[in-house]
């Protein structure tokens, strides 16, 4: 289905939704800092900056309770966290980067055992897409088969017009309930124009051959040279849209308490660390080849997916320069 | 693929503590009982499977289920106190709870043994993944040829399940060859004196129509490995089971893979075959 709204009825449509009673997350700044967070008013809606930190907090919190304990003598008693408690959730002005990670981590959510967490919040939001009309260096989504203009998990997708507005095109049944429900504050599509989208100028990689060479280098002295210089802060996991290790940790007294699932990172040291002192990866370039591997390789073979949707952040925020996009191009150029 | 829609996979079933055994002074066997009747009833697992257990407050931890299968309504795990989490579930005293989610991962293919030889070679801590099958062996004696058991730790107070050694050795269906590293021997001792990989290769067990099933440290598998193969053993016949950090249990949270292969879910047992072919990441 194909519509148009003028960005006074997007607005309209976020303050109904909002005043329903629904979560509606889209970027806003927090304190400076341009973040996905739940908008108080369509007013605070940004849609020139890409945040900080990507989309998948709507469905996957950097921390979340899992279940509380409470202890009374030697009995104990578990609290379920009840997944109603969920609000019914409009996910806007997501970038095509951010957007296109939400099925990639359906994947892994609902592989085999399903984590009502993330699918319960999943199946209560609809995304709205925005296609960007402006890149920067780091941008490499076009290099690894995504667009400014790539509606993958997007159940709605704005692109912007000439003179304001959006077209509006639905990809999915959640998408189209929207428009139908609301179909006042849409109109039919004219031929008005579409702001030039942003070209990010990374060129594309050939992600086969990026993942034969993957398949058949796991020790080579490139892991050394690459990574050497990494400090294991993590940042590029905690940026990343795709990024879905996690921690199970309990926060609380031998009394009372909860236990929760919070991000993690394979960078840090202390994830594979055996309380025995014996560590898998013992050494920082071991530990950002298994970010390589996991993102262009073991989620292929396992899912036939690319853990990496091009955002860039990883780029932007590393404290020591470290390139994934220049890494992962090389390794292209390495494979015959 | 496992129907687990509408429930938090993450939640834990209650259990209490029934007996707490010392193996060694840093070593504990806690027995545990399911607190609700249903989950009694139900709860069933296969050799070689784990569970995560909790110590409230404290978080999880991912043991094998060491007790056997054929031993119904308790589990046991066995673990050492070296961790936050160990060590406050080494705090707990019969009566107290527990949690445990599980059985997770894949098991000893018991099935394909049946009508074989089996040798067992174990180092120190590293019994209770296989003591799960030797008393599910055990208890289906007819079902298997010769049993052999090579264990060995450090010293003397580093052998874990003693009375169960004891148990072993004095049967007539199972040749028990124990053993300490040179040094760990007192002056009772009335096993051998050497590493397990030597133990082995004198033991000489026939690889004819036998499986060998390893588990020790990674320098004990490594020595043990080129032994098995001296003696006859190829790479299919040999199975081990491995142990990666890990969290959820369920292929999700991402820490135990060893590359593409998820100990959690493709594993941790394995044949040598496999092992080999992975990465050295384990």
């Amino acid at each position: 289905m194909q519509k148009q709204i003028t960005q006074q009825n997007l607005n309209a449509l976020l303050d109904t939704l909002i005043k329903e009673g629904k979560r509606v997350v889209a970027p806003r700044i927090n304190a400076g800092t341009p973040l996905y967070e739940p908008l108080k008013s369509s007013a605070e809606m940004i849609t020139d900056q890409l945040p900080k930190r990507s989309g998948k907090e709507a469905f996957f919190p950097l921390c979340e309770d899992i279940m509380s304990y409470e202890k009374e003598g030697q009995q104990i008693t578990l609290t379920d966290i009840d997944p109603a408690r969920f609000p019914e959730t409009v996910l806007v002005g997501v970038r095509p980067c951010d957007a296109a990670a939400v099925p990639v981590l359906d994947a892994v959510f609902s592989w085999d055992y399903k984590d009502e967490f993330f699918l319960e919040r999943r199946k209560k939001t609809t995304v709205i897409g925005l296609a960007c009309t402006t890149a920067d260096d780091a941008c490499f989504c076009t290099a690894v088969g995504l667009s400014p203009s790539d509606s993958k998990g997007s159940d709605l997708f704005l692109t912007p017009l000439e003179g304001g507005g959006y077209n509006c095109e639905t990809f999915s049944e959640k998408g189209e309930t929207l428009i139908n429900k609301y179909k006042e504050l849409f109109a039919e599509p004219d031929n008005a124009t579409t702001i030039p989208l942003a070209r990010p100028q990374t060129e594309t990689f050939d992600l086969k051959k990026v993942k034969a060479w993957l398949d058949s280098h796991f020790e080579d002295p490139a892991w050394d040279s690459v990574a050497t210089r990494c400090v294991g802060c993590g940042a590029c996991a905690f940026v990343c849209p795709a990024c879905h290790c996690f921690d199970i940790v309990d926060e609380g007294t031998e009394k009372s308490g909860k236990r929760r699932k919070n991000w993690d990172a394979c960078g840090f040291w202390k994830f594979t660390h055996h309380a025995s002192g014996h560590n898998p990866r013992d050494q920082q370039p071991k530990r950002y080849r298994n970010r390589i591997m996991h993102k262009f390789k073991y989620y292929d073979d396992k899912f036939g997916q690319t853990l990496c949707t091009g955002c860039g952040r990883c780029i932007r925020l590393c404290p020591v320069g470290i390139d994934i996009a220049a890494i992962v191009e090389e390794i292209s150029k390495k494979q015959e | 693929m496992c129907d687990h829609s509408n429930q938090n996979i993450y939640l834990p079933h209650l259990a209490t503590v029934a007996e707490v055994i010392d193996e060694t002074p840093d070593v504990r066997t806690l027995k545990l009982v399911f607190q609700d009747q249903q989950v009694r009833d139900s709860f069933s697992f296969r050799a070689g499977q784990f569970a995560e257990y909790s110590a409230f407050g404290a978080g999880e931890s991912t043991f094998c289920i060491a007790s056997s299968p054929t031993r119904k309504g308790y589990i046991e795990c066995c673990f050492r106190a070296v961790g936050r989490v160990t060590e406050e579930l080494r705090r707990l005293e019969p009566g107290d709870s527990i949690g445990v989610r599980g059985p997770y991962g894949n098991s000893f293919p018991i099935e394909e043994f049946y009508g074989k030889n089996l040798v067992f070679v174990a180092g120190g801590i590293a019994l209770p993944p296989l003591r799960t099958l030797i008393w599910n062996c055990l208890d289906l004696r007819d079902k298997f040829g010769d049993i052999t058991i090579v264990y060995g730790a450090r010293t003397e107070a580093d052998l874990v399940y003693k009375r169960e050694l004891q148990e072993w050795e004095k049967r007539s269906d199972v040749r028990l060859v124990k053993t300490v590293d040179p040094g760990g021997n007192g002056p009772e001792w009335d096993g051998q004196v050497g590493f397990v990989p030597t133990v082995l290769e004198q033991a000489a067990p026939s690889a004819e129509n036998t499986v060998a099933l390893v588990c020790g440290p990674p320098v004990m598998i490594k020595f043990t490995l080129p032994v098995l193969e001296k003696l006859g053993f190829s790479d299919d016949q040999v199975y081990t089971t491995l142990e990666n950090r890990m969290k959820c249990g369920l292929g999700k949270c991402g820490r135990c893979n060893v590359g593409n292969v998820y100990v959690c879910k493709d594993g941790p047992v394995f044949t040598a075959r496999q092992v080999k072919a992975m990465p050295l990441e384990y």
